[in-house]
């Protein structure tokens, strides 16, 4: 016990690590039902989903930013972070989107 | 918009010390004053501090409290008598009441006040880092 | 079958442990400093008790992660300031706060924030460098 007196770390014990556990996710591979079948069903509803899922995160950082603009919140650190959230969610979208196109227009290419 | 965290409780503590160091250099100024407006020596004056809650918890816990001046009082303890026949307000029997200020008191509470104060400063200038690196979060 | 995403492509880093107990330890980071700079500003108020962060919310974090729900378990979970009892009352107006630990604590909570908030920006980072592959 230092002469000071203890400081209570906020979680005593907490694992030192610094590397991200999570798999990273991966960019979408669908899997077809069967032989044959025509993949446009599967990418809408994900894209559905995706869509689903970015708004709620976009709506989330509106709502903490105006908070924090408001005077209501000094949470600025979660008015950042939703922000970076929506973003990076927006992000993927976009490039499965672009993703999409292009095997679209590949696709359309080799039927010409 | 309160972007810099625990501002307004430093804020307030900045300025009680700065009203306090205002009051211990007055009484350092007029430590030799044997007479004034209201007729006899200089009192010392002192300043006391409370508690002021900015936000409160609700049920769970405590709240934020920052800090004010409760109040200005003059410290009504008489000074020495000082044996001094030719000052100018020597009573008959050449006394003069001094006032009661205690220089090396009011040096204590001079730097006892300055420290906190910077203490204080060094509270908003961390919280500022902190905010700067919360904004580079993700970048 | 289609696989049915729903908005669980991202979720995996932004639910995974490390980042959720980041960004909630970030709260009582902010929390904690508030709570130093409440104790600093009344370091000479008579009979104030000096406060941080309750310690039921570091207990309750980690029941959570130990039962496996970290996300859904601590989503309504915030850290609030309490009385600390274990501080000692060393002057004779009952004030119990020590500037010297204060800004000691400070200092170590300025080093915990920034460490949390790297580990934040690490996870965002290499979110974006895998959806868009370039660092940004």
């Amino acid at each position: 016990m230092s002469p000071l007196g203890p400081i209570s770390p906020l979680l005593s014990g907490a694992s030192p690590l610094t590397k991200i556990d999570a798999p990273l996710p991966k960019l979408p591979t669908v899997h077809l039902g069967g032989v044959g079948s025509v993949p446009t069903e599967g990418f809408g509803k994900m894209l559905d989903g995706l869509v689903a899922s970015v708004d709620a995160k976009q709506a989330d950082a509106k709502a903490l930013t105006q908070k924090v603009l408001l005077g209501d919140s000094d949470q600025l650190h979660q008015s950042v972070i939703a922000m970076q959230e929506a973003g990076v969610s927006f992000s993927l979208m976009v490039e499965v989107r672009n993703k999409l196109i292009e095997s679209y227009q590949e696709l359309m290419r080799m039927q010409a | 918009m309160n972007l810099i965290t625990g501002i307004d409780v430093s804020a307030s503590a900045l300025s009680a010390q700065k009203t306090r160091l205002d009051v211990v250099a007055q009484n350092i100024a007029n430590a030799q004053t044997t007479r004034t407006a209201s007729g006899g020596p200089y009192q010392r004056q002192v300043v006391s501090f409370e508690t002021e809650l900015i936000k409160s918890q609700g049920t769970s816990g405590a709240g934020l409290q920052s800090v004010r001046v409760a109040q200005v009082t003059t410290d009504r303890t008489p000074g020495q008598q000082v044996y001094n026949p030719q000052h100018p307000d020597a009573t008959a029997d050449g006394l003069v009441t001094m006032p009661n200020v205690n220089l090396s008191q009011e040096m204590v509470d001079l730097i006892t006040a300055s420290r906190t104060y910077e203490a204080n400063l060094s509270v908003v200038k961390t919280a500022r880092q902190m905010a700067s690196r919360t904004l580079d979060i993700g970048k | 079958m289609p696989v049915a995403l729903s908005g669980t492509m991202v979720d995996p880093i932004f639910q995974s442990d490390n980042y959720v107990l980041a960004r909630k330890l970030l709260d009582a980071s902010v929390v904690r400093h508030q709570a130093i700079a409440s104790n600093i500003a009344n370091a000479e108020t008579p009979g104030y008790q000096r406060v941080d962060v309750a310690p039921d919310f570091a207990e309750q974090l980690r029941a959570q992660l130990v039962s496996g729900d970290l996300a859904k378990g601590t989503q309504n979970l915030t850290p609030h300031l309490a009385e600390d009892p274990s501080a000692r009352s060393v002057r004779p107006d009952g004030n119990s706060v020590d500037i010297e630990h204060e800004l000691l604590a400070m200092n170590r909570n300025a080093v915990e924030h920034e460490y949390l908030t790297e580990i934040i920006t690490q996870n965002i980072k290499q979110l974006k460098m895998a959806i868009t592959g370039r660092s940004s």
